[in-house]
C-alpha cells in the first residue's frame, strides 16, 4: 500500500527515508498509527483529550482581547531521537552554556571579551536586556542563567543546529512532562516497544539546582516560584513546578522586605523568610524601585537583597543580556575564548545589521533570508523573507534601514518534518526541539525535550501562542 | 501556607458548598411544586430569596424565569453559574495545593456545568453528584493539613449560613402561603433540601410539626446537616490552625441563644434568634478573613 502525503523531498523527513520508507528504529512507530483505521485514530484522539482535559493542561491565550485556557496541543506521534546521537548534543549544550555563563559575568565584571569586540560591546552597552544595576554581582558559582531551553532545529541533512538561546524565563517544561504522562496512558503499547529514557526526574534535578543557587548553606531553605499570576499565558507551568517540588508558588503581593532587606512570604502562621526565588517575572517587571517603577509583578527593593545576598534570584537579573539575536552570534567566538574549545554544536550563520557589510548582505538578499527583532520572543515580528509578498519586503527593508541594530537575518533552514495526524491523516509538519538545560553544582540536561511542531501546512512557525502544536521527545536506546 | 492561598482555599469550598446547596434547593422545590396545587401566592421567587438577591431579579415571575435567574445568570451574584465561576476563579490559583483527583473533579464539575442545558433536574443532581465527590475525595484522601483545614472551616460556614437562611425562609412564608394542610408537605421539602428527610424519620416517627424540625434542624448532634453539627464541627477544625483564640471565642457563642425553652415553637423568637446567628456568623468570617487572609 502507498500512503499519501507523507513525503516531501526538499526536507529532511525523521521518519521516512528518501524511498519513502521509514528508517528502521521509526518502523515500529510508524505502523502504529498507518495501520489504525480513521475510526480508531479518532478514539485515540478522543481518550488523548479527555486526559489533557482532566489533567487541567491548559495554557492562555487571547483571543479577540478575551482571555481562554486552551487545552495543550499534542500530536499523538512522537517525535524520535537515538540515543547515541543526543549524548552527543548533550555535550554540545553543556559547553554552550558554560561559556555563555561565563560571557555573561564577563559582562557584569571585567568586560574582557567585550573589549575584544568594540562593535558587540556597543551593542551590549545600548541593548535593554543590558543591566548596569546588576554590574558587580557575584551569583552562586557564578551561574547566571540556572535555567534555559536552548531551541534546537534539524536542517534538511538531518543534523541539529541551535537555532536560539532563551536565558530569561524559558517555558515548557511542563507540558514537556505533561506529554509524557499523557503518552504513556494513550499509547501505552506502542510506549512498550521502544526503550524509552525517562524524564521525569526533570523537577527533583530542577530543586537541586535552586538549592545550589542558595546563599545559605544549611538544608532547610525555603524556595519558593514567583509567578506573574494567573492571567499569565505560563501560569499552568508554575504551579505545576511548585507543586512537583512541593514549594511555594507566590505572587508579588506575597512577599515584602523587612527593614534589613530580606524577603518574606505572608502565611497563616505569620511571616516566613525566603532564601531562594525562581522567578518567572521578567528582568524589567521584577522590582519597582529599579526598573519599571509601576510595575505590580514585582517586589520594591528586591534587587537590593539579592546584591547584598539575602536572597537568591533564578535566573540572576540581568541574564537576560545574553538572549539577545546578536549575542548569539558570538557564542561560538565566545566558547573559543573562554573554555580554548571548538564548538560542538553547529549554529546558524547570523548576519548582523549592525555591520555595515552584514546589513548591505540582508538587504540585497532579504528575499532569500529569515528576518528577525533582536529582542522579541514568541515568533513575533519575524518575517520570512522566501514567503513574504513584495510589499511586505518594503516595509521590512524600511525598518531595517531606520534601526540597523535591531534586527539580525539568517539563511532560511528547511526545517526537519516529521509524520504528524491531522485529522486522520498522517501528514509531515515542521518541527523543533527545546531542551531544558539546569547549571548548578553540576549540569543537568533534558532527555530530549518539548517538540514543537508547526500545524499548518508548510509552516515552520511552531509556538503555541501561533497555532503550534507539541509532541512527546522519545531518546530511545 | 501563604495568607494569599488560605483565602481562596476557604472561598473555593464555600462555593462549591454553595453550588450543591442552591441545587438541591431548586431541586427539592421543583419537586414540590408538582404536589402543591400551584397558585400566584406559591411562586418559587421566596428560592431567590433564601439566597439572597431577591432586588436583582427584574424579570417576570414565572418558574422558568426564577430558575434561570438561580441557575445561570452571570450577574446573579447567587446564582449557580456565578458561583462556579467564582470556584474556578480560586482554583486557578489552588493547582499546587489541592489532591491531584480533587483538582481533576472539580475540573469535571465545571465542565460538565458548562455543557449541560442546565434545565432539568437531572443536570442538576450531576452538579450535587460532582461538588459531593470532590468532597468525597478531599475527606477520603487527603493529608490532614492546613489545607484541609481551611476547606473544612470554608464548608462549614457556608453551611450553617444555608441552613439559617432556609429555616428562615420557611418561617416567614408559613402564613401567608399556602394552607394547614400543605405544611406538613413544605417541612417535609424543607428536610429534603438539606438532604435530612430519613435521617428525620428514623429519629422521629409522629407527624412533622415545626417544634420538631427545627429542634433536628438546629440542634442535632448526629446529622451532619444541622446548624449544631456544623458549629461543632468548626469548632473542632480550629485546634488544628495557628493562634486563634478570638474566633474560637466568637464560635462557642453562635449557638447560646437556640438553647432557650420553647424557642422552636415561638416564630417572633426563632426568627430574632436566626437573625443573631447569622450576624455571628458575619463576625467570624470577618475575624477569620482579618487572622489569617489579611495582607
Amino acid at each position: 500500500m502507498k500512503n499519501q502525503n507523507t513525503q516531501n523531498n526538499n526536507f529532511y523527513d525523521e521518519y521516512l527515508s528518501d524511498k519513502n520508507k521509514p528508517r528502521r528504529l521509526f518502523s515500529s512507530a510508524f505502523n502504529y498509527f498507518f495501520k489504525h483505521s480513521p475510526s480508531k485514530k479518532k478514539l485515540l484522539a478522543k481518550v488523548r483529550d479527555s486526559f489533557i482535559k482532566t489533567m487541567g493542561v491548559t495554557f492562555r491565550v487571547y483571543d479577540n482581547n478575551e482571555l481562554i485556557d486552551r487545552e495543550w496541543p499534542l500530536d499523538l506521534i512522537p517525535r524520535i531521537l537515538k540515543e547515541k546521537e543526543w549524548i552527543e548534543v548533550k555535550i554540545g549544550l553543556e559547553q554552550r552554556i558554560k561559556a555563555i555563563n561565563l560571557f555573561i559575568h564577563d559582562v557584569y565584571h571585567k568586560q574582557k571579551f567585550l573589549n575584544q569586540n568594540p562593535i558587540l560591546k556597543s551593542l551590549i552597552l545600548e541593548s535593554p536586556n543590558y543591566l548596569k544595576e546588576c554590574s558587580g554581582v557575584v551569583p552562586k558559582n557564578k551561574i547566571w542563567a540556572n535555567i534555559s531551553g536552548t531551541d534546537l532545529i534539524k536542517d534538511h541533512r538531518g543534523k541539529f543546529y541551535v537555532l536560539e538561546d532563551n536565558l530569561r524565563v524559558p517555558s515548557g517544561v511542563a507540558y514537556m512532562l505533561e506529554n509524557r504522562n499523557v503518552m504513556k496512558k494513550v499509547v501505552t503499547d506502542l510506549f512498550n516497544k521502544y526503550k524509552v529514557l525517562p524524564i521525569d526526574d526533570y523537577t527533583s534535578q530542577l530543586y537541586t539546582c535552586l538549592s545550589n543557587a542558595s546563599y545559605k548553606n544549611d538544608y532547610k531553605k525555603n524556595i519558593v516560584i514567583l509567578s506573574p499570576g494567573v492571567f499569565n499565558s505560563a501560569y499552568f507551568e508554575h504551579a505545576y513546578l511548585a507543586q512537583q517540588m512541593g514549594i511555594e508558588l507566590v505572587e508579588s503581593a506575597d512577599l515584602f522586605l523587612s527593614k534589613d532587606n530580606f524577603v518574606y512570604m505572608k502565611t497563616i502562621n505569620g511571616k516566613k523568610k525566603v532564601d531562594v526565588i525562581y522567578r518567572r517575572v521578567n528582568d524589567n517587571y521584577l522590582d519597582p524601585k529599579v526598573w519599571v517603577k509601576d510595575s505590580i509583578l514585582g517586589v520594591p527593593g528586591i534587587v537590593n537583597s539579592w546584591k547584598e545576598k539575602k536572597v537568591a534570584i533564578v535566573n540572576a537579573p540581568g541574564s537576560g543580556v545574553a538572549d539577545d539575536k546578536a549575542v548569539y552570534a558570538f557564542v561560538p567566538r565566545m566558547i573559543e575564548y573562554y573554555l580554548g574549545e571548538k564548538p560542538k554544536l553547529k549554529q546558524v550563520k547570523t548576519y548582523l545589521c549592525a555591520f555595515e557589510k552584514d546589513m548591505k548582505y540582508v538587504l540585497e538578499n532579504i528575499h532569500k533570508l529569515v528576518l528577525k527583532p533582536v529582542n522579541e520572543s514568541g515568533g513575533y515580528g519575524i518575517l520570512i523573507g522566501p514567503q513574504a509578498t513584495k510589499k511586505e519586503l518594503k516595509e521590512y527593508k524600511s525598518k531595517i534601514i531606520s534601526n540597523p541594530r535591531n534586527f539580525v537575518a539568517q539563511p532560511l533552514i528547511k526545517l526537519s518534518t516529521t509524520p504528524t495526524l491531522i485529522n486522520t491523516s498522517i501528514q509531515p509538519r515542521h518541527i523543533d526541539l527545546r531542551p531544558f538545560i539546569l547549571s548548578g553544582n553540576k549540569t543537568f540536561i533534558t532527555n530530549g525535550g518539548l517538540t514543537r511542531v508547526a500545524l499548518k501546512k508548510g509552516s515552520t512557525i511552531v509556538n503555541s501562542s501561533q497555532g503550534g502544536g507539541s509532541k512527546d521527545t522519545w531518546v530511545v536506546s | 501556607m501563604l495568607s494569599s492561598i488560605a483565602e481562596k482555599i476557604y472561598w473555593l469550598s464555600r462555593y462549591i458548598e454553595r453550588i450543591e446547596n442552591t441545587s438541591r434547593l431548586i431541586n427539592v422545590n421543583s419537586d414540590l411544586l408538582l404536589d402543591i396545587p400551584h397558585d400566584e401566592s406559591n411562586d418559587l421567587k421566596h428560592l431567590i430569596k433564601i439566597t439572597g438577591h431577591i432586588k436583582d431579579f427584574k424579570n417576570e415571575n414565572t418558574k422558568e424565569n426564577v430558575f434561570s435567574f438561580l441557575i445561570e445568570d452571570e450577574n446573579n451574584p447567587s446564582s449557580i453559574k456565578y458561583s462556579i465561576e467564582m470556584a474556578k476563579m480560586n482554583s486557578r490559583y489552588l493547582l499546587t495545593m489541592l489532591p491531584k483527583s480533587a483538582w481533576e473533579q472539580f475540573n469535571n464539575l465545571y465542565t460538565d456545568f458548562n455543557n449541560n442545558d442546565k434545565k432539568n433536574s437531572e443536570d442538576l443532581y450531576q452538579i450535587i453528584r460532582n461538588s459531593q465527590r470532590f468532597f468525597a475525595i478531599i475527606s477520603d484522601g487527603m493529608q490532614r493539613n492546613d489545607v484541609f483545614n481551611f476547606i473544612k472551616l470554608g464548608r462549614f460556614i457556608e453551611r450553617a449560613d444555608m441552613l439559617s437562611r432556609i429555616i428562615e425562609d420557611q418561617i416567614l412564608r408559613k402564613e401567608t402561603h399556602v394552607n394547614k394542610y400543605y405544611q406538613n408537605l413544605q417541612w417535609s421539602s424543607v428536610l429534603k433540601s438539606i438532604n435530612g428527610y430519613e435521617s428525620f424519620k428514623t429519629l422521629n416517627k409522629q407527624n412533622l410539626n415545626q417544634e420538631i424540625v427545627l429542634n433536628f434542624m438546629i440542634m442535632e448532634n448526629l446529622f451532619p446537616r444541622s446548624i449544631k453539627y456544623c458549629v461543632d464541627k468548626l469548632g473542632e477544625v480550629q485546634k488544628y490552625l495557628p493562634k486563634s483564640v478570638e474566633i474560637k471565642k466568637l464560635t462557642k457563642i453562635l449557638l447560646d441563644g437556640f438553647s432557650k425553652s420553647n424557642i422552636f415553637k415561638n416564630d417572633n423568637k426563632i426568627l430574632k434568634q436566626i437573625d443573631n446567628f447569622q450576624l455571628g456568623l458575619i463576625t467570624l468570617d470577618k475575624e477569620i478573613s482579618q487572622r489569617f487572609f489579611s495582607y
